[in-house]
């Protein structure tokens, strides 16, 4: 070969090589994924699919009514050791306060005629055991959640004396809403990308508001991205909690409806959660939880005394209407019956709950969208030699006045 | 001091470029996601130190992304990295996206090009990733003429690698 066809052989490789380099690009949705952990200030795991996609799979599907045939029973998350935010998310997880009012437009007597809605939709839950598989195959390490079939039994006492609770729905919030939500706080609308309502601006950071998701179930949400230029919350003294409590009055952002507070300082930025309650009359608060049973409500994330990231629910009008519930011992038999068959030749754990409490849900559905009760049942068992907790939820609202 | 952008527009502006060199050093786009998250997790952390007048934000991004991958490499030993590279199945190829990428018929040039020794590889990546041989060669410890003839010698080594294989 003469050193001219063996110089344009080089050049041809040359241009190959840009090319190649031009056209590798990461997969899309990376870049914004990768934006948002950034500002979450949290590490990089392996792939990024944790619960923090949720907030990812922007792209809002038209929501559909759930089917109730797929779901009289819901299997949550169960968390081999802990759940992925630690000791977060539980009663004892901090120190309790709570607000003093309640959610914007939610009547707190619920004085309406029940089932005022007609009949709601059943809620679903996704992460139905897989009864084709055995155990050991669902125990997701990663994010803690375990999904195979179990056995289960019943070992604790539920006590109602209340036969009715409210159902809270909202309307789906719009552009105008979200835009009116960040002009209260100063910020101005940049531009609208894709699965999130607005995408907004102020000094020191960027606000992004995002409305129901159906898939992952997730409410209507704002995220408060700080830049660099956000300052250090000087207060001398300040917890955590003191901090976020500054932070979020400074802005606005103090939830208007009972919560109690969860701090988890066990790594960098620490989190502060506040936890959102509905009022029960005739019950204890109940806590909101998402898919994977956590307390959610607003978080505020902390390093070195600086918000990095704040995210909640985005606050809106809430009709409320009092909705018949089943008894105990039908909730209970509810519970029991989501035992799955172990298709391995592997048995299903035991499991022996023990806990119920009264929670609430999101039921994602079109134009409205619902908060409605259901039982958290929780126990816990061993598996390879861990102690793994199961919960199960099941839909507390009574079947004659819920969509089949 | 001069003024920096701010970090979001250097986010943009170089996450492809970096993902492309990470992904052209471990070939496993998994991995390349990990890597690449790594450096701007880092570099974010760190770009209030960053002197604009002492280097460009490229090179300063990329000698993160070298160091990262070097890391990396230190970690999980050469044949580790190759089995991960032959067996592992990762999350994006089972998206379109990542399925569509996969079709991209450069894929074997930039596996034959992680074939080739560190050095070699790393001047081609560093050059075609849009760095100038004088920020090549600070990057890799030498001259510019030094990275010159380093990358000139890598081409032709690529060159054959390719001409055998029949990529």
């Amino acid at each position: 070969m003469s050193d001219k066809e063996e110089d344009l052989e080089l050049q041809a490789l040359q241009r190959q090589l840009d090319d190649a380099f031009e056209t590798t690009r990461p997969r899309t949705g990376f870049e914004d994924e990768l934006w948002l952990r950034m500002q979450a200030g949290r590490p990089a795991p392996r792939r990024f699919a944790d619960a923090f996609s949720a907030l990812l799979q922007g792209i809002r599907e038209v929501p559909a009514v759930p089917m109730a045939a797929v779901a009289a029973v819901l299997v949550v998350a169960v968390g081999i050791g802990i759940l992925a935010y630690g000791g977060f998310g539980h009663r004892g997880g901090g120190a309790a306060t709570s607000a003093p009012l309640s959610q914007s437009g939610a009547s707190r007597d619920y004085a309406g005629a029940s089932g005022t809605f007609g009949r709601v939709p059943t809620p679903v839950f996704s992460g139905v055991p897989k009864s084709s598989q055995g155990p050991e195959a669902v125990a997701d390490t990663a994010s803690g959640e375990y999904l195979g079939p179990v056995q289960l039994t019943w070992a604790g006492t539920l006590d109602l004396t209340i036969t009715s609770v409210p159902v809270f729905r909202y309307r789906e919030p719009s552009t105008n809403t979200a835009d009116q939500f960040a002009t209260a706080l100063g910020a101005v609308l940049r531009e609208r990308p894709a699965g999130f309502l607005g995408s907004y601006s102020a000094a020191d950071y960027t606000l992004k508001i995002r409305g129901t998701v159906q898939s992952p179930q997730a409410s209507p949400a704002f995220f408060v991205f700080a830049a660099l230029s956000m300052p250090p919350i000087d207060a001398a003294g300040a917890g955590p909690k003191d901090l976020a409590d500054i932070f979020l009055a400074q802005h606005s952002l103090s939830p208007q409806w009972t919560y109690t507070i969860a701090v988890d300082s066990s790594g960098d930025p620490v989190k502060v959660l506040y936890q959102r309650q509905f009022d029960v009359p005739g019950y204890a608060p109940a806590y909101l939880i998402e898919g994977s049973g956590k307390h959610y409500g607003i978080e505020v994330d902390l390093s070195n005394n600086r918000p990095v990231l704040v995210s909640g629910l985005l606050p809106m009008n809430l009709d409320a209407a009092p909705y018949r519930i089943v008894s105990a011992a039908d909730a209970i038999q509810s519970a029991l019956a989501s035992s799955g068959q172990s298709a391995s030749a592997t048995p299903a754990p035991a499991v022996k709950l023990t806990q119920a409490e009264l929670v609430y849900v999101l039921v994602p559905a079109g134009d409205h969208s619902f908060y409605e009760p259901a039982f958290l049942f929780s126990g816990t068992f061993q598996l390879n030699g861990k102690t793994a907790t199961k919960h199960v939820l099941v839909p507390a609202v009574d079947p004659s006045q819920r969509t089949p | 001091m001069l003024d920096r952008p701010p970090f979001e527009d250097i986010y943009r502006e170089y996450l492809g470029r970096i993902y492309a060199y990470v992904r052209a050093q471990v070939g496993a786009s998994a991995d390349a996601e990990d890597i690449t998250a790594q450096v701007f997790m880092n570099a974010y952390q760190a770009y209030a130190r960053f002197e604009a007048r002492n280097t460009t934000p490229s090179a300063w991004l990329f000698r993160i992304a070298r160091n990262a991958t070097l890391d990396h490499f230190r970690a999980s030993g050469r044949r580790e990295r190759l089995r991960r590279t032959i067996e592992h199945q990762p999350m994006a190829e089972e998206d379109p996206a990542a399925q569509a990428e996969d079709r991209i018929q450069y894929r074997a040039l930039l596996g034959q090009l992680g074939e080739l020794p560190e050095r070699q590889r790393d001047a081609i990546s560093l050059r075609h990733s849009g760095l100038r041989f004088d920020e090549v060669g600070k990057l890799m410890g030498c001259s510019e003429d030094a990275a010159k003839m380093l990358y000139h010698r890598a081409l032709k080594a690529l060159r054959e690698a390719v001409q055998k294989e029949g990529v």
